[in-house]
């Protein structure tokens, strides 16, 4: 009896049982406590009761879970302690409620449908996450990693590091310049990692599909040293090892990480005929034409159906050599190319290649400095495509003629649902008239979205 | 960057999530309409489908008009809101272009300083060159000074393009103090932004949402009105007619109460009357259970009384079934004793069967040893018999013969008279009496044999049994039957069986006859009747023949009897109708084998393994033997007898007269003897020696 009470109120027991020691003597004095659906007039409690209680005090020693009875087991899940080591409850208790417990504990209140839906999945993402980022090299020991990965290793899907620690080094010996200071120091004999080495972690970890790193430090505040935002050739190297053996990963991304060409290079290399990747990330980095060049390839051995490779200084060749991969790549659905510098050149060549496409949905050409001949080049692409839906040329300065050409060109498309053009420099009459022409395809489209679902309802 | 980076995330979702939540917008207001339609449907009637499509579509005119209006509402604030990520792009681009083009014109500048400083450097040195070359102090000084004021110069530039950077540096640090202002700042316009969309956007849904709703609400109104007034319609149909229906029930329920007042008083009458008709019956009925109590009373007595006569009965019964158990049990056990016991001399009596069979067979060995061992002796015996007979005749005919010859002498020497020899038949017979019995059998099979060829031959043979039968067959066979039949009769007898007998004889052998000759075929097949029959010797033919005789006359009439056997003479029609008739053979036959077949059958099986015993009789010998005792006849005894006592007078003169010769012969040569015993005595010269010679004395004897 007393056991369906204790799963019909939890809240109420939790709170009665941290009270019960304080408010042992005023509860002694009265008779009947009314507001305690647990209590009783029966002085001595029940064996079981005495039981489970002795198993939840003891559950770090001897941990007995799986024996008992359901409602026993939902007994010993709420009397149990959110502090217990991980290894002791992580492949045991698969309840829920427990780790929403958990998380709660640790992290207040937080978003579970980040990661479907899952406390559990939670809780031990973001514990691997924090070890992670405050791992520091040759001072944190990698078995303090390692000792994590048998308990957590079924339940991690995602890694999102925010950020990577760099060894602790004597701070005269960065007082030099600051560009061109990244290749000087390899050659001195330095710490045995320069960030978390991730090739002991990622090929243990069988259930990771998600990736994101960012080689720097969150919030150093006035300590600012350029050296705390270095990804070396060291770590590059290790992380594509790292990735090559981790077959599950599906999405990579690496930001604000001072990517460069040869690390691109590396990196990509890692990645080429990887057989389940299909999102790639490296916004915010330094790549130029060899990086794009090498992205290109890998556009060419890979199932990749998202590419982001904004804010990265891209120019026309770099351009060239991937627009030639997208002329001929079956997969790609989206590309982000913003802020880069292809100029006409760049935005020639992929206007050529949409010629051929024909299944990118989303393609970003924002703050690229293309003019005109871009302008005509693409208008030409719009009339012949018809899988592009969203198209953003916004920030390129194509100018009235430029807008005059797109808007022919536009007239012509009826799939494109989206095209940004703000600050393009073209006349608002021709804006009007592409924006006119947009919504049309959008109705048409809605129209033919609802005959779908009609159809399939 | 960090900035930059966190509008690109804000804006991001936007962009891509711009169309979807339309979408979901869409669909989720179409689904409301769908479930407010089918709500409606189930309501409505049929009649005012037409309308209520009106209805419906109207509605719907309504819900894609706000979805538009939302969709330009939605597209206007995440531009109003992109615009600043837009606008922050372009100036990033904008300034990385400047940046571009200054670190160009910065290149430029340096290379030319470099190249102006590498050209006053060259100078310094050359003319630190020229200056070793001067001799003269002030010279040296005065270069040395103006090779300072280069140097200076020099450094100067080079102080100034430094400062020059220094400033470029710090107008860019105050650029970047500025971008990250403008940067928070953007970042709280467009949180700002957003918040205001967020606002304007739900004050909105929530208007669109009424306004549908009203319309729905209208929708639904009007069909509510529509539907009241179509059911209040309904229900005053159905009150005029429920009126209806209940004057006429009224109606009806009149007509049955009047019914049912005319239908009780005619209940009652007759109630009545079968009230008076039933208390008569009551009374009736009461007398006869008085009655009936009365008998019941009677009945009760008696079956009492039946009752203790049962129940003492019953405990008899009890006490006899007591017995009866008792006696069973008796019994039983007496039945398991006697079981048992029957189980024991079973038991006993197979073993005294074994025991007996085992005697049985050794008695039977022992039988059959005996009877090898009979047969043995009576050979051995006949063989004896026959020596010792023939031993004995010998013996006797050699005696007779002596006293033949004896007689003989006696006849010529003693009497003087001529001899004749006595009939000798008995001498002349070489064996015994018996081996001459003996061949009579094996002759009579021979004859049996022959019968069956003599009736072949048919007639000759007839006659020749006639003519000398009585002579030759009178000793030999016939002395068993006695008087029996002719032969012709047998014959035709024979003849008769040969027709009648013809099952008896093999199909395969009357196959193999028809060729023959009719007599030789009937012969045949007489033989194989014979076999079929076990006859087999003469004997038993006629012994058949015989049979046969009696009985036709058995069957004929006694006063038709007359002698058949020896008026054999008469007509041969006469002779067949004597015969059996040709339906009665077969009868008479069976009968005839089943008389006299079988007990001849083993005895002659017996009999026929060993020599024929029994039918020697001693008779004969008697006679034989007499026969030989009686060679010398009474008379010649009684001359015998005379001419002995003659003779024996006779002999005794005979004798004394020889007994007295041989005295006086004796005497005569006692005498010689002793005379010679005294010649010798006389001779011999003892005497001489002798006082007294005996010679003197003796001299007396020659005397």
């Amino acid at each position: 009896c007393s056991f369906m009470n204790l799963t019909k109120y939890p809240a109420r027991i939790n709170r009665q049982t941290s009270t019960f020691n304080s408010a042992a003597d005023p509860r002694k004095m009265r008779r009947i406590i009314a507001e305690d659906p647990e209590w009783s007039l029966a002085v001595v409690p029940l064996l079981a009761n005495l039981c489970l209680q002795n198993i939840v005090k003891n559950f770090k020693e001897k941990p007995i879970f799986d024996e008992l009875l359901p409602g026993h087991k939902a007994f010993v899940l709420e009397k149990l302690s959110t502090s217990l080591s991980l290894s002791v409850t992580a492949n045991l208790i698969s309840d829920e409620a427990y780790w929403k417990r958990c998380c709660e504990s640790r992290w207040g209140l937080s978003d579970v449908s980040e990661y479907g839906h899952s406390w559990k999945r939670m809780l031990f993402e973001r514990h691997l996450e924090n070890i992670i980022e405050l791992f520091i090299p040759d001072v944190t020991d990698p078995k303090s990693v390692l000792d994590v990965v048998p308990q957590c290793r079924n339940y991690v899907r995602r890694l999102k590091i925010s950020q990577l620690l760099p060894p602790i080094r004597e701070p005269p010996k960065f007082e030099e310049d600051d560009s061109s200071d990244s290749a000087s120091d390899m050659g001195h004999e330095g710490p045995s990692m320069d960030h978390f080495d991730f090739s002991i972690l990622l090929d243990k970890l069988t259930n990771l599909e998600e990736l994101q790193l960012v080689y720097g430090v969150k919030g150093c505040g006035m300590n600012f040293e350029w050296n705390l935002f270095e990804f070396t050739f060291r770590d590059c190297e290790s992380l594509a090892k790292a990735l090559k053996s981790c077959k599950s990963l599906k999405v990579l991304r690496i930001q604000q990480s001072k990517v460069d060409d040869d690390k691109c290079r590396v990196l990509v290399s890692s990645l080429l005929d990887h057989p389940s990747l299909l999102e790639l990330d490296l916004s915010h980095n330094l790549i130029g034409d060899r990086g794009a060049r090498a992205i290109g390839k890998l556009l060419g051995r890979s199932h990749l159906k998202r590419l982001a490779i904004y804010n990265n200084q891209i120019r026309g060749p770099g351009a060239q050599a991937l627009s030639h991969a997208l002329a001929k790549n079956p997969s790609l659905v989206a590309l982000n190319l913003r802020l880069n510098r292809l100029a006409d050149e760049g935005g020639q060549a992929v206007a050529q290649a949409l010629l051929k496409n024909q299944n990118l949905v989303s393609l970003h050409l924002g703050a690229n400095e293309m003019t005109e001949p871009t302008a005509t080049a693409m208008a030409n692409a719009l009339v012949h495509n018809s899988t592009l839906r969203n198209l953003s040329l916004a920030c390129n300065r194509l100018g009235v003629d430029g807008g005059k050409v797109l808007e022919e060109g536009m007239s012509h498309n009826s799939s494109l649902v989206e095209c940004d053009i703000r600050l393009t420099d073209m006349s608002l009459e021709n804006e009007y008239c592409i924006g006119q022409i947009l919504r049309t395809n959008q109705s048409r489209a809605c129209r033919r979205q609802t005959q779908d679902t009609g159809a399939t309802q | 960057m960090e900035t930059l980076r966190q509008e690109t995330d804000e804006a991001g979702p936007s962009i891509g999530s711009e169309n979807p939540d339309e979408r979901i917008a869409a669909r989720r207001l179409r689904i409301a309409a769908r479930n407010e339609a089918k709500k409606r449907q189930e309501l409505g009637s049929n009649s005012q489908e037409d309308t209520e499509i009106k209805e419906v579509r109207m509605s719907q005119k309504k819900v894609e008009q706000s979805e538009k209006r939302m969709a330009k509402l939605q597209a206007d604030g995440t531009e109003l809101v992109t615009n600043i990520l837009v606008a922050a792009d372009f100036r990033e681009s904008k300034r990385r272009a400047e940046m571009e083009e200054a670190r160009r014109l910065r290149i430029e500048k340096l290379e030319n300083e470099a190249k102006s400083s590498l050209e006053k450097f060259e100078e310094i040195t050359q003319k630190w060159t020229v200056a070793k070359a001067k001799q003269i102090p002030q010279d040296l000084r005065d270069a040395l000074i103006s090779q300072q004021i280069l140097c200076g110069q020099l450094l100067e530039d080079k102080n100034k393009v430094i400062i020059e950077l220094q400033q470029e540096l710090k107008a860019s640090d105050d650029r970047y103090v500025k971008d990250l202002k403008k940067h928070t700042e953007e970042v709280d316009l467009m949180i700002e932004r957003l918040q205001e969309q967020i606002i304007s956007l739900k004050k909105s849904y929530r208007e669109e949402l009424d306004l549908v709703e009203s319309t729905f609400d209208e929708e639904r109104r009007t069909l509510l009105a529509d539907n009241r007034m179509k059911w209040e319609q309904q229900r005053q149909r159905q009150s005029d007619r429920e009126l209806e229906l209940l004057l006429q029930r009224m109606q009806q329920v009149e007509e049955h109460e009047l019914q049912l007042q005319r239908l009780r008083l005619d209940n009652t009458k007759e109630c009545n009357t079968i009230k008076a008709k039933l208390e008569m019956d009551v009374q009736i009925l009461e007398q006869q259970l008085q009655k009936m109590k009365a008998t019941c009373q009677l009945n009760q007595e008696k079956l009492e009384y039946n009752f203790q006569v049962l129940k003492k009965r019953d405990e008899e019964n009890i006490i006899t079934k007591s017995q009866q158990k008792r006696k069973i049990t008796r019994m039983q056990d007496i039945l398991n004793n006697l079981k048992t016991k029957c189980s024991n001399q079973e038991k006993q009596s197979r073993e005294e069967n074994q025991s007996l069979t085992d005697d049985y067979k050794r008695i039977m060995q022992q039988y059959k040893d005996m009877q090898r061992k009979m047969r043995h002796f009576a050979a051995v015996d006949a063989k004896r018999l026959e020596d010792v007979w023939l031993m004995n005749e010998a013996e006797a005919k050699a005696l007779v013969r002596q006293a033949l010859e004896i007689d003989r002498l006696i006849h010529e020497q003693q009497l003087g008279l001529a001899w004749t020899p006595p009939p000798l038949t008995v001498m002349e017979q070489p064996g015994p009496v018996q081996p001459r019995n003996r061949i009579q059998p094996s002759a009579r099979q021979a004859a049996a044999q022959a019968l069956v060829r003599r009736e072949a031959p048919g007639e000759e043979r007839e006659l020749e049994e006639q003519t000398d039968g009585n002579t030759v067959e009178v000793p030999g066979g016939p002395e068993s039957t006695g008087g029996r039949m002719d032969q012709k009769t047998v014959k035709r007898l024979l003849e008769l069986l040969c027709d009648e007998m013809g099952f008896l004889i093999e199909s395969k052998l009357l196959k193999l006859l028809s060729p023959l000759e009719k007599d030789e075929r009937s012969l045949i097949k007489l033989d194989s009747i014979f076999s079929a029959l076990a006859i087999e010797s003469e004997e038993d033919v006629y012994k058949m023949a015989d049979f046969f005789m009696k009985y036709k006359f058995q069957q004929k009439d006694q006063a038709e009897q007359h002698s058949s056997v020896s008026n054999q003479g008469e007509t041969a029609e006469q002779k067949d109708s004597d015969l059996i008739h040709p339906n009665d053979v077969l009868r008479a036959l069976r009968t005839f084998t089943a008389l006299y077949c079988k007990p001849r059958d083993i005895s002659s099986r017996q009999l026929s393994g060993i020599p024929e015993l029994e039918g020697r009789d001693d008779s004969e010998d008697g006679a034989c033997w007499e026969s030989l005792a009686t060679v010398v006849p009474e008379p010649k005894l009684k001359v015998w007898s005379t001419l002995e006592a003659a003779l024996e007078k006779y002999h005794f003169v005979l004798t004394e007269r020889s007994k007295l010769v041989n005295e006086t012969q004796h005497l005569k040569q006692q005498n010689s003897e002793l005379r010679m015993l005294l010649h010798q005595y006389l001779n011999s010269k003892v005497n001489t020696e002798l006082a007294i010679p005996p010679t003197q004395v003796m001299k007396l004897d020659p005397e």
